[in-house]
């Protein structure tokens, strides 16, 4: 059986299920790479140049890991999702950039899909990749259309059952259904709500973000992410905020940090890497926004090899605390 | 309407001749320095590009000499620079000025989007009359392009150092000058008989380095630490692709009709970067492959934090076409002697390889 690498980093929490479908039914098995840890991230650190930002150093170190293990590896290059609207320059050089600094890799699935060129185009990419596999167009599309299927069940699953991406994986894989790890208490109210935007490769690499998720759960804070909106909330917010989208995954942090300064959450947490080129100019969107609206409090951490643990504990305590004190005097206002 | 422009080097000049022709009410911001930079490194969110803080300070400045209309590129791309205008029309309302940001939308409209621009800038000039003030800016950058070339080539080998550059220096004072075809063409003419008078030595096989990377720092000397000057003082040759006349004259008017100067070094690039990744990160790996042969080394001017050139920078040393490469980083927080000591040892460097490979050709001929 062909063995395909799939690593755990960058646009796997947005695709996995579709992916591993894709795969699966052409008849290989998907091997996923392990959860980041130091090792994983200095290995992949130590290919690239100093400011290649810091998702990329993980994704190399994935890659890394899953050298001697897989027969092939996927990586796509995804240039627009959107009419008009691109993605960044890291996405769409990955594969080019993994063979460079990873010779030794095993050989490497690629797919082009820019939605600019029109559906043919996708049609033949899609096929070209399952080509890898079988010579049967039909085989092909069939897998095709239950990836897509279990795209969209995965994602409705995320909006309507408020999980996040690791979650919703478990739980379609099946492995850990007895018990979301920290299930939202619904005994006792939250302390507060808080908004977290940013790219799904940031905010559930447990290792990269101190695990900030676990600390704003376990603190008694209810924490919403991107995933947790629908599509149409989304580009409203996005529309609302920036006209049309410049960058594909522009949703994640303007549409989610637009719509969360707006709708009833006592703060905002950005997460960003730094030397993030969309990201540089997206925060700051939302920055400026809550600085408008005066509503939200609104804080932006930016994450790189040289975060500090204890920094990032200090910060968010200082950010609850105040958001909890606001909380309080509002109350007793009312009172 | 008083209308302002960031600067790009000697883009300023074109652009002046033009507006002058079409009495648009323009404001020229200082020549980029040193507040420029302070200014727009403030006022910018921290994680961007040293073209971005730069603009940004031009336009503060233009802001302050009264200027209410800015020109600024933009447009849809996979780089960062068509988003720009986006948070610097922000950044300067939250600073107090009333501008409004027209874009340059020329990747999209090419020609037809900068005529309709400059109508739109010059209180509806008629047609003809923009496209002649158009011809007479480009004849003023192809002019300037022309000079800087020669200075190019003078440079190294000029018996007196510093001859070619003062020279330079006054025929861009004095294009800048010329208000008519007949005067810009007396200057052009002028100034490549004076540079060819230029006493050079005719012993001296200079080293030849390319010049590569990301457009707007490789086309504003202050933003890369005059890295051409200075090279030159070193007595090296620079070679380099990328002009603004060439560009116009490309993009403008070639592209549209299929001709595409950049599908040579695309080619090369093809075997280590497959794809277009915005920006000049392609044109960068590519020139590398290209041009290993005919240079002596390579030195790869990007904006710190720039995503394609990052990407270039990554692939660049796994190509099989071997050729030194010194990368810079140009950000505000870099200081120029850093620089100044890192081309000095760069083509020492170069210096040795020669030396080695020509020691080593006299062995095997003896």
């Amino acid at each position: 059986m062909i063995r395909v690498g799939i690593p755990r980093a960058l646009l796997y929490y947005q695709y996995l299920p579709m992916w591993k479908t894709f795969f699966e039914e052409l008849g290989a098995e998907v091997i996923v790479s392990p959860a980041t840890t130091q090792t994983l991230l200095a290995a992949g650190s130590s290919r690239v140049v100093a400011d290649t930002c810091l998702p990329a150093k993980v994704f190399m170190g994935h890659v890394l890991s899953l050298a001697d293990k897989c027969d092939f590896i996927f990586i796509p290059a995804i240039r627009s999702l959107k009419s008009k609207s691109y993605n960044c320059s890291k996405f769409l050089g990955l594969p080019d950039m993994t063979r460079a600094v990873i010779p030794e890799s095993p050989p490497i699935l690629e797919i082009d899909i820019d939605i600019n060129k029109g559906r043919r185009q996708l049609y033949q990419a899609i096929y070209k990749l399952g080509r890898r596999f079988t010579w049967n167009p039909f085989r092909v599309k069939r897998a095709a259309t239950a990836a897509w299927q279990a795209h969209l069940s995965y994602r409705q699953l995320m909006s309507t059952q408020g999980l996040t991406p690791p979650q919703a994986i478990e739980n379609i894989s099946g492995t850990s259904v007895a018990e979301p790890r920290t299930p939202p208490d619904s005994t006792s109210p939250a302390q507060a709500t808080i908004g977290l935007i940013g790219h799904a490769y940031l905010l559930y690499d447990e290792h990269i973000n101190y695990q900030i998720v676990q600390r704003l759960q376990q603190s008694g804070n209810m924490v919403l992410t991107p995933e947790m909106l629908g599509r149409h909330e989304l580009e409203l917010a996005v529309a609302r905020t920036v006209g049309t989208a410049y960058w594909t995954y522009e949703e994640d942090v303007v549409g989610a940090g637009s719509y969360y300064l707006h709708n009833s959450t006592d703060g905002v947490i950005g997460i960003m890497a730094f030397g993030c080129g969309p990201d540089s100019l997206m925060m700051d969107m939302i920055h400026r926004q809550a600085n408008r609206l005066k509503t939200t409090p609104f804080m932006c951490l930016t994450l790189e090899e040289h975060t500090s643990e204890a920094g990032v504990i200090t910060r968010l305590e200082a950010f609850l605390d105040m958001i909890y004190r606001r909380k309080r005097r509002r109350e007793e206002v009312c009172v | 309407m008083r209308v302002g422009m960031p600067h790009m080097g000697n883009i300023y000049i074109p652009f002046k001749a033009m507006f002058d022709r079409l009495k648009v009410d323009f404001v020229m911001p200082p020549i980029s320095n040193q507040r420029t930079l302070s200014l727009g490194a403030r006022y910018s969110p921290e994680g961007l590009c040293i073209p971005f803080k730069m603009t940004l300070g031009n336009l503060i400045e233009a802001a302050e000499l009264g200027a209410n209309t800015m020109l600024m590129p933009g447009g849809y791309g996979i780089c960062r620079l068509g988003y720009y205008t986006r948070i610097q029309e922000q950044v300067l309302r939250d600073l107090g000025y009333d501008v409004e940001i027209v874009q340059l939308g020329v990747s999209e409209h090419k020609f037809l989007g900068i005529l309709n621009l400059i109508k739109r800038v010059s209180n509806n000039a008629s047609l003809p009359k923009i496209v002649s003030a158009f011809r007479f800016g480009l004849a003023k950058l192809n002019a300037l392009d022309k000079i800087e070339r020669m200075v190019q080539k003078v440079r190294p080998v000029e018996v007196v150092k510093g001859m070619a550059n003062q020279l330079y220096t006054r025929a861009v004072d004095a294009i800048e000058q010329a208000d008519d075809y007949n005067a810009l063409k007396k200057v052009k003419k002028d100034y490549v008989t004076r540079l060819k008078q230029v006493n050079i030595d005719n012993q001296i096989k200079p080293l030849i380095v390319g010049i590569t990377g990301e457009f707007y720092v490789l086309l504003e000397p202050f933003s890369s630490f005059d890295v051409e000057r200075e090279l030159g003082k070193l007595g090296v040759e620079v070679r380099r692709t990328v002009f603004a006349s060439e560009w116009t004259k490309f993009s403008f008017f070639l592209n549209p009709l299929g001709i595409n100067e950049k599908d040579r070094i695309h080619r090369a690039a093809l075997p280590y970067l497959k794809r277009d990744v915005g920006g000049d990160g392609w044109e960068s790996v590519g020139e590398k492959v290209l041009h290993a042969k005919e240079y002596d080394g390579i030195v790869h001017l990007a904006p710190f934090t720039c995503m394609p050139e990052i990407i270039a920078q990554n692939i660049m040393p796994s190509t099989r076409e071997r050729i030194p490469v010194l990368t810079i980083l140009c950000d505000e927080q870099i200081a120029k002697p850093g620089v100044l000591t890192r081309l000095e040892a760069f083509v020492d460097l170069l210096e040795r390889k020669r030396r080695a490979s020509s020691s080593n050709r006299q062995q095997v001929n003896a």
